[in-house]
């Protein structure tokens, strides 16, 4: 292979403190990360371990110390260059599933008949044929979430920001939208950096998988997997490869799990 | 469903939400009827009914009605586009916010109908006084609801939004009024109301026209049949004026949870 490695987001002394009512809340430390170029990262922990708030940092939502470059040119804010995709959807609950899709494309100033092209081929990529007119209060949860990452695409962003995208999904929905992201992903080689508490989702995703430790985050381990994509999911779940390389980033999060549930004991 | 059944289910629905005031008619007919209670303080529907065709035959309903409407109308408008104003301004600056909020809250409570008489020495009888007093009623509630509505606009929609490359003045029009509509038609539901308190309540103690000072000038002479008929005439007015607006929140809110389901009462 003679892949050109070249670093798309590069993550330097990332500190961000919350403030709270019992005081400051240190929710980063010194995290350091490099995401390069056509790479899918998956960063796991414990719950409130901050891989939440290092995505929006690198979204350029939250202001935080320590810098975050994308192509070498540090971070001004959000940018169209990185698609978003939350947990909660976070749909325009007053835009119909076509008008969604489309208000990237309106800010951007694309003329209509371009719109429409967009639009209508992503509508098939989802699947919605026919549900364009409909609002997101009519759609199931999968159905939303296929809707945001249009939405996400439409604007074709270099980067795709995943917060915990099927989260919020019954198990089985949740992995008809992994196997729909893989194959998307698979097609269009973006840069994903993603969010994730599930850590089979990680490794059936994922070329590399960063740990992240209990508060304040850091990234203490990284684990690559390297497994045969083409392979259909229920041969690739049960492989010993796929198996070995879950258990040892399930065993990293429960150690780390564990030292954030004494601490909040203690405390 | 065959067309005639429709039409008798819908009918029936019909009969279902007019029965209630049917009964209420009935039931004070037949208070009146029995001569439980003197004729003169609680007149008859009847005699209501036939005190309205005569108030409506000899034009004066219809010309103080015009004028009531009027001053709750100018005041509801005025009242609602600064509401939303200041509510949105209220989110948006940090200093306005701190300026406004001690005068809000300490004014949010007051009855707006105390600061009539100090309304009528100011601007005199009529027009203004009662204008005044509507607007200042419908204000405050529109800027509560129109505050709490824009800041209450989820993270991550603005997040996203900026995202697929919206900038900061056009949030403003894109996500946090769409956000507040809610809240502001909520605000305009109650703001209706208040305009018809405060527009009939000023005529009463500072207007030589109106259908406020028509019911006080009734109710002082002692013709209560035409006190009534005068009542009467608000309420169903207040009444239409409350549903087309809910219609109105309805068509424009489809897109809202709250415009499909009535609250539903639980069963069981």
């Amino acid at each position: 292979m003679l892949d050109l490695v070249r670093p798309k987001i590069e993550i330097r002394g990332v500190s961000k403190t919350y403030a709270s009512e019992h005081g400051p809340v240190l929710a980063l430390r010194g995290t350091d990360l490099t995401v390069n170029e056509g790479e899918f990262v998956s960063i796991v922990g414990p719950s409130g371990c901050g891989k939440s708030t290092l995505l929006y940092v690198v979204g350029g939502f939250l202001a935080a110390d320590g810098e975050v470059a994308v192509d070498g040119a540090p971070i001004k804010g959000p940018g169209t260059d990185r698609g978003v995709v939350f947990q909660e959807y976070a749909l325009f609950p007053w835009l119909t599933v076509h008008d969604n899709i489309a208000f990237g494309l309106e800010r951007q100033g694309l003329v209509a008949s371009e719109r429409e092209k967009i639009v209508s081929r992503l509508v098939g990529v989802i699947g919605l044929a026919g549900f364009e007119k409909r609002y997101p209060r009519e759609l199931s949860g999968g159905m939303k979430q296929r809707v945001a990452i249009a939405r996400t695409l439409a604007r074709d962003p270099a980067i795709l920001l995943l917060d915990e995208p099927f989260g919020a999904l019954d198990a089985q929905t949740r992995e008809i939208m992994q196997d729909e992201l893989l194959r998307i992903w698979l097609e269009t080689r973006k840069t994903v950096l993603m969010v994730t508490h599930d850590v089979t989702e990680a490794v059936y995703l994922s070329n590399r998988i960063c740990v992240m430790s209990a508060r304040p985050g850091q990234i203490i381990e990284e684990f690559t997997v390297s497994l045969d994509r083409g392979r259909p999911r229920e041969e690739l779940v049960v492989s010993e490869q796929f198996n070995s390389i879950r258990n040892r980033v399930w065993l990293s999060v429960r150690r780390q799990a564990l030292v954030a549930g004494e601490r909040n004991d203690e405390s | 469903m065959t067309k005639a059944d429709e039409f008798m289910s819908s009918a029936r629905r019909g009969l279902v939400r007019v029965a209630p005031l049917i009964l209420f008619g009935l039931i004070w007919h037949i208070i009146c009827a029995t001569g439980l209670v003197n004729k003169d303080f609680l007149p008859a529907p009847g005699a209501v009914a036939a005190a309205l065709a005569d108030l409506f035959k000899g034009g004066e309903i219809t010309k103080n009605l015009t004028i009531t409407l009027f001053r709750a109308a100018v005041g509801l408008v005025l009242g609602a586009a600064c509401g939303i104003w200041i509510g949105v301004m209220m989110a948006r600056s940090r200093h306005f916010r701190e300026y406004v909020t001690p005068i809000v809250g300490g004014t949010y409570s007051l009855p707006k109908s105390a600061l009539i008489p100090l309304f009528a020495l100011w601007f005199g009888i009529g027009n203004v006084t009662a204008i005044a007093a509507v607007f200042l009623a419908c204000l405050l509630p529109m800027i509560v609801n129109t505050y709490h509505g824009v800041v209450t606009t989820p993270k991550v929609l603005v997040w996203s939004a900026e995202a697929l490359g919206t900038g900061e003045r056009e949030l403003w029009p894109r996500i946090f009024i769409r956000n507040a509509l809610p809240d502001i038609f909520t605000g305009l539901r109650i703001a209706l109301g208040f305009s018809f308190v405060l527009a009939i309540s000023a005529e009463m103690i500072a207007s030589t026209n109106g259908i406020g000072k028509l019911i006080f000038m009734y109710g002082e002479n002692g013709n209560y049949d035409y006190m009534f008929a005068g009542i009467a005439c608000m309420v169903i007015v207040a009444f239409l004026a409350d549903r087309v607006l809910v219609i109105l929140t309805k068509r424009l809110l489809v897109w809202h949870e709250s415009a499909v389901t009535e609250p539903e009462t639980r069963r069981r």
